[in-house]
């Protein structure tokens, strides 16, 4: 058994990197069509393009809030926060791009009674400072990148390799960003620093397996990436599970926590196929041509 | 059997001791109130008393609760009498002659040392910048003078005002305020309160201790609610009046500008031709009739007046109070240099903040699980699926203590950079587990060292990963203190005690093992 799959990894490795390379096609034509049409990669929350999160401690239905109050604020988007045990409606959510005071007169006449700390959260996040802070956490996000690609050149000290792992994480956040989007997920603060996040878990196997294939004498060739791969897995899988279970439960509370979980989740489930395909199949490509 | 435990193993330990110190620390042990605000100028705050304290005896009755601290208080003052009232402190006793509930605020000693975030304990911050106009960074250290000095005096003592700056050198202020959120933050913050004092468009004097020595205040003899009425319209209106001191100079300015005024007969009494406007923020306030016998008069001593309407009588007179209130804020503290902008305000209230801590740690309690019953069924290892989850574990409680020990307020982004560290965490201990096994011609010694190869890649991979978001001002640097940068804090804490502590611990016990 294991005989025959080495024999079929070995006849098709180079072809299995067509998978890799058809999604990551995918996403640049989906992404650059969302660009050309939208101007920007992905949607934004108001925590990036400025407006007011209003949290109200409330049993209102939110929809009928959402239809009622339309017209009033710009651009509404309501939901619920309820105890996960009980399914008890804790509080409302309601986000719109329009300011907060103007958002406060309007919820106040709506439900006819005062907002103070007691019943409701206020969050407003100007256009300015939010556009700054979207451009800056860009930066951030670069920057990191660019710092992961040095620390593994240093480590692995040849092109190849190196080259592997980085190709392999800049699948994994492209892909994950483009599954985002067809999800319609309106990207946050939090959701930039889950793709930071994702920065790390991704490399993580990459590394693993590298240093595997590359800095290990023992075995074949074969035998070094399927020992990492059993290792590599466990890894993924064991995070992945951890991520999706508390996904589960803190996503009828915070909207923060339950993005940064959603987008590693995607991300570990593409990381599988980078590491184990993509990774996998340049660095056999080129161990075997270095034995020749 | 005797287990000898290496020294990395007992590193973990001490470590962990220490952080369960720092966590629960004195803190737990006492019994008290603790003091969350004292009003400035107050009886209370001259006798000594000051936040942070914590108040164990109220006039020989033991405070161990907030309620003994309500009860301690029952009865008194019922006939606006003064009392003798004794505090005891830690080690000290402030004793009190007032006839009034003591201007402070208190709480519950808090059982931990764990400081939590705004997004969860409650509480307000706000984002400054002014209008039209890029501020220099000591123009901004001016505005933070002036802006902290003015909320102090309105009574707000739980607060932290600091200057931050973003990467392309916009210079802000930032406010934070914990607890409840004062009624008119965005007024006190954002409005600028210039002041101004005229008689016939020529100004007296303006707000500020330049010209504005004293301002009566807390004191029903020279300031205070003077009668309400009903309004025309319906409704009801009130007055209010207290008196402010005025420099030397501004009263010399009042003595030249009445002098060359006209007296007015009327039925009420004789009074000057011009009336003395008083303006805020261009506005017109109020306007107060001169009597003759001030003409040309250096007087220091001046009146300002003005009213607060409502619905009702007591809607009025609270309106009317609060006019007041900010009325002597702006005369003490003087107007801000610059018009101002709020570009980012949240109030979050502390209602939910229990409950998601609880859903937190649910969430964490069952990822942990799930993880072990994993690890269990790839491995069938009790020991070595016990000693993992127990090492994630001690992990969690490491980078809780380190930010106990660093006063780091736990927010929402700290935790997740916490469960992200957990992640990666088992992430390494599973590659230490595998190398155990691993090529067995080798030494467990040398197993081990390989497995650390491995695991400093990946640890230095994410620490430079992070490192843009502590540096950068906004999302780290100060205004990060909200933003983001407990996320980087606490994950590059978290993956530097596992490179350092957790993982070598966690080694040797898999080295025990493995023998």
């Amino acid at each position: 058994m294991k005989q025959k799959i080495k024999q079929w990894h070995d006849k098709n490795y180079k072809r299995l990197l067509l998978i890799p390379i058809i999604l990551l096609l995918f996403s640049f034509i989906y992404l650059g069509v969302f660009y050309s049409s939208t101007g920007d990669f992905f949607k934004k929350d108001i925590s990036l393009t400025g407006g007011t999160s209003v949290t109200l401690y409330s049993s209102l239905v939110p929809q009928t809030l959402e239809q009622d109050l339309q017209l009033q604020l710009e651009e509404i988007s309501t939901r619920q926060i309820y105890d996960i045990i009980t399914q008890e409606q804790k509080a409302i959510i309601i986000e719109t791009k329009t300011e907060s005071e103007i958002t406060r007169t309007v919820l106040e006449e709506y439900l006819g009674y005062e907002l103070n700390e007691k019943n409701s959260s206020f969050e407003f996040t100007g256009s300015t400072l939010s556009q700054s802070f979207y451009k800056q956490l860009l930066i951030a996000l670069i920057v990191a990148f660019i710092f992961m690609a040095l620390v593994v050149f240093i480590i692995f000290r040849s092109f190849v390799p190196s080259a592997a792992v980085i190709i392999s994480a800049l699948a994994d956040i492209i892909m994950t960003l483009t599954l985002v989007n067809i999800f319609g997920i309106k990207l946050s603060t939090a959701g930039i620093v889950a793709i930071l996040m994702l920065i790390g878990y991704s490399v993580d196997t990459d590394i693993l397996l590298t240093t595997r294939v590359l800095k290990r004498e023992e075995g074949d060739l074969n035998s070094r990436i399927f020992g990492a791969f059993k290792t590599g897995t466990t890894m993924t899988l064991t995070s992945l599970v951890a991520m999706a279970l508390a996904l589960v439960i803190i996503s009828s509370f915070s909207i923060i926590l339950s993005q940064i979980f959603t987008i590693i989740v995607i991300g570990l489930f593409f990381d599988l196929l980078n590491t184990w395909i993509t990774n996998v199949s340049i660095l056999k490509w080129y161990a075997l041509k270095k034995q020749k | 059997m005797k287990i000898k435990l290496t020294w990395k193993i007992w590193l973990l330990i001490i470590v962990l001791a220490l952080s369960l110190l720092s966590i629960f620390g004195s803190a737990s042990f006492q019994k008290g109130v603790l003091i969350t605000s004292v009003e400035e100028n107050s009886t209370a705050f001259e006798q000594g008393l000051r936040k942070g304290q914590i108040i164990t005896e109220i006039n020989s009755n033991k405070i161990s609760n907030l309620e003994d601290f309500t009860n301690a208080f029952q009865g008194k003052f019922e006939n606006n009498q003064s009392e003798k009232i004794i505090f005891i402190l830690d080690k000290t006793e402030i004793i009190l002659y007032t006839n009034k509930l003591p201007q402070i605020t208190v709480s519950n000693v808090p059982s931990t040392n764990l400081k939590l975030g705004l997004d969860l304990a409650g509480g307000s911050r706000a984002i400054v910048q002014a209008q039209d106009k890029q501020l220099s960074a000591s123009e901004v250290r001016d505005l933070v003078d002036v802006v902290s000095n003015r909320l102090n005096v309105y009574g707000i003592a739980d607060m932290n005002v600091v200057p931050v700056t973003d990467l392309s050198g916009n210079n802000f202020m930032m406010i934070e305020i914990a607890g409840a959120t004062p009624k008119d933050l965005e007024q006190l913050i954002s409005k600028q309160g210039k002041f101004e004092a005229k008689i016939a468009n020529e100004t007296v004097f303006i707000g500020g201790d330049r010209d504005v020595t004293s301002v009566c205040r807390n004191d029903a003899t020279c300031a205070g609610i003077e009668g309400c009425f009903n309004a025309e319209g319906g409704g009801h209106y009130c007055n209010f009046r207290f008196s402010i001191y005025l420099s030397e100079d501004a009263a010399k300015r009042h003595a030249q500008i009445t002098e060359n005024l006209s007296v007015n007969s009327t039925a009420q009494g004789n009074y000057l031709s011009e009336k003395l406007d008083l303006y805020l923020d261009d506005n017109l306030v109020d306007s107060l009739l001169i009597s003759e016998g001030l003409k040309g008069m250096v007087t220091t001593q001046i009146t300002i007046s003005g009213s607060g309407s409502g619905q009702t009588r007591d809607e009025a007179i609270t309106k009317a109070e609060e006019e007041m209130h900010h009325l002597q804020t702006v005369l003490i503290t003087g107007s801000l240099p610059y018009k101002l902008e709020i570009i980012k305000l949240d109030s979050i209230s502390p209602v939910l903040g229990k409950e998601f801590i609880k859903s937190i740690f649910l969430a964490g309690f069952v990822a942990l699980l799930a993880v072990g019953i994993i690890i269990f069924i790839r491995y069938r290892k009790v020991k070595s699926s016990l000693a993992l989850l127990l090492t994630s574990f001690s992990e969690i409680i490491i980078i809780l203590g380190i930010a106990s020990l660093i006063e780091w307020n736990l927010d929402l982004p700290s935790i997740a950079g916490i469960l992200a560290t957990i992640g990666t965490g088992i992430d390494q201990q599973i590659i230490v587990l595998d190398e155990a096994k691993y090529s067995m011609f080798l030494s467990i010694k040398q197993r081990m060292k390989r497995a650390f190869s491995i695991i400093l890649g990946a640890y230095f991979t994410a620490v430079v990963a992070m490192l843009p978001l502590v540096w950068n001002p906004i999302t780290g640097g100060a205004v990060g203190a909200g933003l983001l940068k407990g996320f980087a804090i606490t994950t590059i804490i978290g993956i530097t005690v596992g490179v350092l502590i957790t993982r070598p611990a966690f080694t040797d016990m898999v080295r025990k093992m493995e023998k």
